[in-house]
């Protein structure tokens, strides 16, 4: 019981990130990015890469480029900056003006063919099969297994607190207010001097980073990670917790993670397992979860907790 | 030089399935201007109401245009009361995006739900084997070609020789001009989605019976290539979707003879993403349908 709290503490804080990341390029800036799944893989691979020490040292029982044995700290950075990288490589995608739908239905097929392309080609990350972290893989050194899950804990915690505070300089200072004045308009925002392609690149690397440190935890506690695991729908989870807490509002993101990815997606595994069906309650979970999103753009589009409307001062 | 050949061979059996798909999409995205991406999943109901037919020895080809049956009417429900309302209210199109994405989700695991998570088997179809030209090709695959070509010139006809035809594209064009005419739109968006839905539904069951087996993802994987052939024609349009259906066809193909089959896809992903950035409007697109695709 007490090591299934500890995942669900794991998952809460990778997700948070996640989160995050995506609000700030979705529901601050506008970016509709259904590739965002793929800022998540990105850390991840990176970790996994970055601590695995070389494929032969291993006797090669998974084929992967690169091979580093690197501190944890250093593998964690090398995810947030892999996700970056990719984040802005995605955004690269909307560079040019496209109409918002199509954009999205571009990362979409982004998404798509990078999983096609991961799951194919089997030097580059061992393909289909995956990437499993080493067993005797310890960031703590010898210390009870226990201590060391509850450090783990106190670690994905530090980040997502060290993450809020750097979020909310984004969404709050000037920054956010220029990538909110581009969502809302892009033409007045670039008519008053705003870089609209350069603040979408910049919110596009910095959500990119949330969601590549997200993916480095991640992998670090669950020891493996495979294309099954960062498939599209799970690009959809995170898009339902920003829509229904509410899109560009940081407490309403948080709130609306912990409803979807905790309550609603492990809430599931405790339905009664029905005979002959296998899966079921993993498939009721993404029923309820599209529900959820179209019933939250049809009925409360701005979601549970909405935006706060700017009060600029100087009227006194 | 066999290998090419036959490569383009199998380019035009599976050219025409993604044509069908391709033709249906575009008319759906030219009436409404919505980026259906539920159709992925309703391809996916179209092939399993196939299944249950032909699991009850019914003939493919009736099967076939069963699930253009049934599919059709789906898809009119669908647009009337999901789609359309949201319209009326202002829904922004990447919301819009994220429902049909949402939606297409739903049917899947709605499918997976009640058919199971298992690969499925139409059984052996394919009959004899024709040689012609130099192209080796199953008695189901020149079925299929047949068939494609016969619904794209019905369709034609339909758009261009009646009444009707020219009703549903003066309101694709320009919907108040065409309201003011004395044409019922409403009427005409239906028809246009019934029509649509059925090649969506036509369109699964001929992808089921060219695959050797499938499972919940048949649409939505398949749904990428026909998007980008209606985008390689200039999304909207018919007729390019039909040449853009070919050519992604081919395409995918000559990557499967030439390189790794699990690379085909990625072929006709590249050319929609190339497509989207270097020229949204299609090969054949006309200027103003630029205006719709652009911010």
């Amino acid at each position: 019981m007490e090591f299934y709290l500890i995942v669900l503490l794991v998952y809460l804080g990778t997700d948070l990130l996640a989160a995050w990341g995506l609000n700030l390029e979705f529901g601050v800036a506008g970016v509709a990015n259904l590739a965002f799944i793929l800022t998540i893989a990105a850390g991840a691979y990176a970790f996994v890469v970055f601590t695995l020490g070389p494929s032969a040292a291993a006797g090669n029982f998974q084929q992967y480029v690169g091979g580093f044995s690197m501190p944890f700290p250093v593998a964690v950075a090398a995810g947030g900056v892999a996700g970056a990288v990719v984040g802005v490589l995605i955004g690269i995608t909307g560079l040019k003006r496209l109409r918002q739908d199509y954009q999205a239905v571009a990362m979409l097929v982004v998404s798509l063919m990078a999983a096609t392309v991961v799951s194919a080609d089997t030097p580059f990350l061992n393909g289909n099969a995956g990437l499993v972290v080493l067993p005797n893989y310890k960031p703590f050194g010898d210390q009870d297994p226990e201590v060391q899950r509850w450090l783990y804990v106190a670690i994905v915690g530090v980040v997502c607190v060290a993450g809020y505070y750097v979020l909310r300089k984004f969404t709050r200072g000037p920054i956010g207010r220029t990538l909110r004045a581009v969502r809302d308009d892009e033409f007045a925002a670039a008519a008053i001097g705003k870089n609209v392609v350069t603040s979408r690149l910049w919110v596009q690397a910095v959500g990119g980073a949330f969601g590549g440190l997200s993916g480095a935890l991640l992998v670090a506690f669950i020891g493996g990670w495979s294309p099954g695991t960062w498939a599209y729908v799970e690009t959809l989870a995170l898009l339902t917790a920003v829509i229904v807490g509410g899109m560009g509002n940081d407490l309403g993101v948080s709130i609306g993670t912990f409803l979807i990815a905790i309550l609603l997606l492990q809430g599931v595994q405790f339905l009664p397992q029905i005979p002959g069906h296998i899966g079921l309650k993993e498939d009721l979970g993404w029923i309820v979860l599209g529900v959820m999103t179209i019933a939250f753009i049809w009925l409360r589009p701005r979601g549970m907790v909405p935006e706060r409307r700017p009060k600029y001062g100087g009227g006194s | 030089m066999q290998l090419f050949v036959e490569a383009i061979g199998f380019g035009i059996a599976s050219g025409a399935v993604i044509a069908l798909g391709a033709v249906g999409f575009s008319v759906q995205f030219g009436m409404s201007n919505i980026l259906n991406i539920t159709y992925g999943s309703l391809m996916t109901l179209g092939a399993y109401v196939g299944l249950f037919l032909i699991d009850r020895s019914v003939s493919p080809w009736v099967a076939l245009a069963v699930a253009g049956a049934v599919v059709g009417a789906i898809s009119v429900v669908f647009h009337r009361v999901l789609l359309a309302p949201l319209v009326r209210r202002g829904t922004r199109a990447f919301a819009l995006v994220i429902v049909t994405v949402s939606a297409g989700v739903i049917l899947q695991y709605v499918i997976v739900a009640f058919a199971g998570p298992d690969a499925k088997s139409y059984g052996e179809l394919s009959g004899q084997t024709f040689r012609l030209l130099g192209f080796v090709l199953t008695a189901s695959q020149v079925t299929i070609i047949v068939i494609a070509v016969v619904l794209m010139l019905a369709l034609h006809l339909l758009l261009t020789q009646t009444h009707l035809g020219r009703a549903m594209r003066a309101t694709a064009s320009n919907r108040i001009l065409a309201q003011s005419c004395g044409i019922n739109t409403d009427f005409v968006s239906d028809l246009a989605w019934l029509l649509s839905g059925a090649l969506c539904g036509a369109a699964g069951v001929a992808l089921a019976i060219t695959t050797v087996s499938f499972d919940f993802s048949l649409g939505p994987v398949f749904l990428i290539p026909m998007i980008a052939a209606a985008v390689l024609g200039g999304i909207g349009q018919p007729y390019g979707a039909m040449l853009g259906g070919l050519v992604v066809g081919v395409a995918t193909e000559l990557t499967a003879a030439y390189s790794n089959p699990e690379y085909s896809q990625v072929a006709a992903f590249a050319i929609l993403i190339a497509m989207l950035l270097i020229r949204p409007r299609g090969l054949f697109g006309a200027a103003w349908a630029t205006r719709r695709l652009m911010a």
